[in-house]
């Protein structure tokens, strides 16, 4: 039977490429990148040494130690989208101002091709 | 009155009119503004901020002899209301009054709500519908939904502000100047209050009558007032909490 870790570390791998895969291509802009990468560099250091989590989860009181994976995966996805609603946010608030600059602008030049 | 009609000749007022879909009634409401304007009023610009609408508001407000912008899409009425407020500063209007495109602001009234801003007496002015009686006649629920907007105003300004949600509204350099940097783009009428307090501007409420919505449809529904109060209480509070600076 494949272990918890082996699973950790073949997909922490296949992550880290797909996301320098994504970089390269430029289809991901180094900006968002960085976080991902270092996501993919905790998950494949913690899940290739077992000692390591299990020292941090009999210091917390987790008794299954891979769970503490589960744990860390979810906040950071929570934390995470946290982060994209606050860019979201901030794009949409450029959106508006680009639109009525253009509005506003086309406007201008259509009343001076009427005058 | 006459010292302030004097002065209505030097100071350029652009009544901007934010429609959604306002075919409808748009044209009488531009008509109504360019009938009721006297003599004096020759400085009074319309402007028509047609919010994305899918029909003929853009055509008709512009036969109608308005200025119309129109927006690509619809980005609502705190956007839309900005992006009229951009034009008025860069255009370099003194004065900026809001007037909806439904029909039920009066434009009869143009002068009263416009005068104190000329005076210097008030930064903005609220033509309200419950100063004094008026003959507008409102549902229960929207009565105490303005109460309710009302007494959270009053408890967080200290100024007693009877109808919040007014979309008729002057305002003068100032203020223009602010709102086209910073407007709520959603919910605006009751959030802007707090915000013109904190940055103490001087609001004024004057009595107008309003009417019944002439034509189309209202966006107002029973479970969208409710939403509605809900959501501007988050942000009134929220605001309250902010510090001084706010984006």
């Amino acid at each position: 039977m494949i272990s918890i870790y082996t699973l950790a570390i073949i997909f922490s791998t296949f992550f880290l490429l797909i996301i320098l895969e994504l970089i390269r291509k430029n289809k991901l802009s180094e900006r968002y990148s960085l976080i991902w990468i270092l996501f993919g560099i905790i998950m494949l250091v913690l899940s290739s040494s077992p000692v390591f989590i299990e020292k941090i989860s009999s210091l917390i009181a987790i008794k299954y130690a891979p769970s503490l994976l589960f744990i860390l995966g979810l906040f950071f996805l929570i934390a995470y989208s946290l982060q994209m609603t606050m860019v979201i946010s901030q794009q949409a608030k450029k959106i508006i101002r680009l639109t009525q600059e253009i509005s506003i602008l086309r406007d201008n030049i259509d009343s001076s091709k009427n005058e | 009155m006459d010292t302030s009609m004097d002065k209505f000749r030097g100071d350029k007022v652009l009544v901007i009119i934010p429609a959604f879909n306002e075919e409808k009634n748009i044209s009488n409401v531009v008509h109504s503004i360019k009938s009721g304007m006297q003599s004096e009023m020759h400085n009074v610009d319309i402007l028509v901020i047609d919010d994305g609408s899918i029909d003929k508001t853009s055509i008709l407000a512009k036969n109608a002899g308005a200025k119309v912008i129109k927006l690509p899409f619809n980005l609502g009425i705190g956007s839309a209301m900005q992006t009229g407020y951009i034009y008025a500063k860069e255009n370099n209007y003194d004065v900026a009054v809001q007037l909806d495109g439904d029909g039920q602001h009066d434009p009869k009234y143009l002068p009263s709500i416009i005068t104190p801003i000329l005076n210097g007496t008030a930064d903005m002015v609220i033509g309200s519908r419950y100063v004094n009686q008026s003959e507008y006649k409102s549902k229960a629920l929207r009565r105490a939904g303005m109460l309710f907007f009302s007494g959270l105003v009053t408890l967080l300004t200290g100024n007693r502000i009877k109808d919040t949600t007014s979309g008729f509204r002057a305002i003068n350099k100032k203020v223009i100047d602010y709102f086209s940097h910073k407007y709520p783009s959603d919910y605006p009428e009751v959030d802007v209050l707090i915000r013109l307090h904190k940055k103490n501007f001087k609001i004024l409420e004057i009595p107008v009558e309003m009417k019944a919505r002439q034509g189309g449809v209202s966006s107002i529904t029973p479970l969208r007032s409710v939403y509605y109060m809900i959501k501007v209480s988050l942000v009134l509070l929220i605001n309250s909490i902010r510090p001084g600076s706010i984006s």
